[in-house]
């Protein structure tokens, strides 16, 4: 048995993933013709043997709860510990908004965590399309004395992030909130924390008792100003956290380059998802596929370019998709030309249809809607 | 508890006329189009049909069949008073335990796991044909008769029927002969290996059967004359849709290439879906100079050459400037930049390298076939391997 726990936070929706997000929460985002973005933090954990995590989640949660089901694809389902849901259960009756903050998260599950028999806590955000070697984290965790450690990134995100100022002594100095693009002498955060229990539990008190409830801002800013330790771990492959279109449709489209999914999807730590019964993609006599990512199960029978193909996607002949994500059970007609669009699951595109969106600008196509 | 019907799948066969594909894993475990192994027809027709309870009786090399097998999970037949349930030979206190010596034998021998389940009736599968049916509706014929067997056949050429166990009927529409590949056949209904035995009779035959030396414990050549000869209700359950015996090289890439075609047999029918277990991978890749006709891939593929009228299995790579027509690659088999496998199967994690050449087109020579490689075989650099080939694991070419 290891001594860490898991709790990844996936109530947030961000209002800049506008459709997308309109029935789920953006932990629960189809990405990679395959997968949900929270398969990543679940198998990141997976695979560095830690199958004992909670899930934190506040509203929209059915499509995540569907997904998640008993945990048995990441082996979480078991006879103790395991996969545990966690809806909002502490919170006061008058309690109607989001939380206000990742430490008001934890504090509606506080008995929950109270209960966690296990020395270390991995804090991960949902919407992190990474695959981090949390087994080298734990060892770094271990062979330092920080009481957390966060997981920092070498790329240079192109959304609002919080960034960490190194000293000399590896241990970090000072937080910049909410900043954009690169500044020097400084590295973004990828919101994964390993927090000892005890430290988790005293910030969260704190926190409470001040009502201040922001992780960086509020908890992480005071831990320090005390004097805390809290050392890094540099993720140098593959990561992106996604919060708006322009981020999914990028981290989509990343996944086209092998050396981005070599770095996403290795083989000694596979990411795992929901089974879904396994018939083979057929590509027919007129079929031509260049740069494109397939899911099983699908019918293609017209061009594909630089798309991104979920699970279940009929595409009819003389059809042309181009720099296209297409969700799970998608339908397009014959002859219809698709160009920079987001299909949510169950759309149907009828034929003889052209429909352009630019790269900037991506035109998102709702669940279920027939064009 | 008492069960209507329970299954029991006869998948102990080497098959022997698969030959390198079948070196390290019986035939019921070999990868077929695509997604599947072979056995994943049978097991999930029995999901499909409400049948809960499948004892798998396996003898040739079952560890890997075991481990894919597992608890049943992938087919559903992970339940509680039921499931799927491996059965190999096995030794009894005081006696001489014995490998299988025959399809009835097989089952004898596991007449006290049936028991567990007190079936009314016991489906007898075969783990080495492709079709998809519906039991219940074959289970529903056999009790409206009446019938203490009920055998699926199939409408077959005079031609064909010489080779396979042939049906007449008599006025009643019960069975009134059977002959196993008659030179002069009576009939053109084919016995498809697929049984529905009520149990006490079928107990009574098998014991029976067990006590005659000179039987050769066989379903076909014993049990059925047998049963035939005392004058038992024998129904035939006409089955007219796709059904294949894959047991030979020629009838499994046969079959592999009807699963291109969708009128044959539809694998995308939401109302009858084929399991399998599936492997973790990602989807698969398309590269800018590949070019994918008329074929099914699987995921976790990587295609960066060309790709016609094949079926590959997950986790196939095809470098640049490589073809593949008209073939069958197993999971993980590699054909590297500028290699070309043509008419031919290749077993798993295979590889074939650069500029390599495997089987070609047919030219109508007596000797043409498709050329076959087991798995885990290197094809060395700029080799070539003729067609009608047979290339074993541990052979160096």
């Amino acid at each position: 048995m290891n001594n860490y726990h898991g709790i990844i936070f996936a109530y947030k929706s961000y209002p800049e993933l506008r459709e997308l997000v309109a029935e789920r929460t953006a932990a629960s985002l189809p990405i990679c013709s395959r997968y949900r973005l929270i398969d990543f933090a679940l198998s990141s954990l997976r695979n560095a043997g830690i199958v004992d995590v909670g899930v934190i989640m506040q509203r929209d949660y059915q499509s995540l709860l569907d997904h998640l089901g008993s945990g048995k694809p990441w082996d979480m389902s078991r006879r103790t510990g395991g996969l545990r849901m966690l809806p909002p259960f502490g919170l006061p009756a008058h309690h109607r908004g989001d939380y206000s903050g990742t430490i008001e998260a934890l504090n509606s599950v506080a008995s929950y965590i109270e209960d966690i028999p296990k020395k270390h806590i991995v804090l991960m955000i949902g919407n992190l399309c990474a695959n981090i070697n949390l087994r080298e984290v734990c060892r770094v965790h271990e062979e330092s004395d920080a009481e957390i450690t966060a997981v920092c990134a070498n790329y240079e995100p192109d959304v609002l992030h919080n960034r960490y100022v190194v000293g000399e002594d590896g241990y970090v100095m000072q937080v910049l909130f909410d900043r954009i693009g690169p500044s020097q002498g400084s590295m973004p955060a990828l919101e994964c924390y390993i927090i000892n229990k005890d430290t988790l539990l005293r910030l969260m008190d704190r926190c409470r008792a001040l009502d201040k409830y922001r992780f960086h801002q509020d908890a992480i800013s005071m831990f320090l100003r005390e004097g805390g330790k809290m050392g890094t771990y540099i993720h140098r492959t593959y990561a992106r956290v996604i919060k708006d279109v322009d981020g999914y449709y990028a981290a989509n489209m990343d996944l086209l380059d092998p050396a981005n999914r070599a770095s996403l999807f290795p083989a000694s730590r596979p990411v795992r998802t929901k089974l879904e019964s396994g018939v083979s993609t057929y590509y027919g006599t007129e079929a031509t596929s260049k740069n494109s990512l397939v899911a099983d199960n699908c019918i293609i029978e017209g061009t594909l370019e630089n798309c991104v193909v979920f699970t279940g996607v009929h595409v009819g002949k003389g059809s042309v998709l181009k720099n296209c994500i297409i969700m799970k059970d998608g339908v397009v007609g014959t002859d219809t030309r698709l160009d920079y669009v987001i299909a949510d699951k169950d759309v149907t595109f009828s034929s003889n249809l052209a429909i352009t969106g630019t790269q900037r600008l991506p035109i998102v196509v709702p669940k279920g809607a027939e064009v | 508890m008492s069960k209507t019907c329970i299954a029991m799948l006869l998948a102990g066969g080497q098959g022997s006329r698969l030959y390198a594909l079948t070196q390290d894993v019986a035939k019921p475990g070999v990868p077929f189009g695509g997604k599947y192994r072979i056995i994943d027809f049978p097991l999930s027709n029995c999901t499909n049909s409400g049948i809960d309870t499948v004892g798998v009786l396996t003898q040739y090399r079952p560890q890997q069949l075991n481990s894919y097998i597992g608890s049943g999970q992938p087919w559903d037949l992970d339940v509680d008073d039921g499931g799927v349930y491996i059965l190999p030979p096995y030794q009894t206190a005081g006696e001489k335990g014995s490998w299988f010596t025959g399809t009835a034998n097989a089952i004898y021998q596991n007449i006290s796991f049936i028991e567990n389940f007190d079936p009314e009736n016991v489906l007898i599968l075969s783990g080495d044909h492709i079709y998809k049916m519906d039991y219940a509706e074959m289970l529903r014929e056999h009790l409206n008769h009446n019938a203490a067997l009920t055998i699926a056949v199939q409408q077959v050429s005079l031609e064909e029927a010489t080779r396979l166990g042939i049906m007449s009927t008599g006025g009643d529409g019960f069975i009134s002969e059977f002959e196993e590949k008659p030179a002069h056949p009576k009939s053109d209904l084919a016995s498809m290996g697929i049984y529905i035995f009520n149990w006490q009779k079928l107990r009574e035959y098998l014991i029976a059967d067990e006590n005659d030396p000179k039987s050769s414990k066989d379903f076909g050549k014993n049990i059925i004359p047998a049963m035939l000869s005392a004058g038992e209700r024998l129904w035939p359950y006409r089955f007219s849709g796709y059904w294949r015996d894959v047991g030979t090289i020629t009838s499994l890439w046969d079959a592999n290439m009807d699963m291109l075609s969708t009128t044959l047999i539809n694998l995308y029918d939401p109302a009858w879906p084929i399991y399998s277990r599936s492997p973790v991978c990602p989807p698969h890749f398309t590269g800018e100079s590949s070019s994918v006709v008329h074929s099914i891939i699987s995921e976790g593929c990587e295609i960066y050459g060309r790709v016609e009228n094949s079926v590959l299995s997950p986790s196939v790579k095809v470098g640049k400037g490589a073809t593949v027509l008209y073939s069958v690659l197993m999971p993980g088999a590699v054909v590297e930049d500028g290699a070309s496998v043509e008419y031919a199967i290749i077993g798993e994690r295979t590889v074939i390298h650069q500029r390599a050449h495997v089987g070609s087109e047919p030219d109508g020579s007596e000797s043409w076939g498709v050329a076959t490689c087991g798995p885990d075989i290197q094809i060395k650099e700029g080799a070539a391997v003729p067609a009608g080939a047979m290339v074993y694991t541990g052979e160096e070419v």
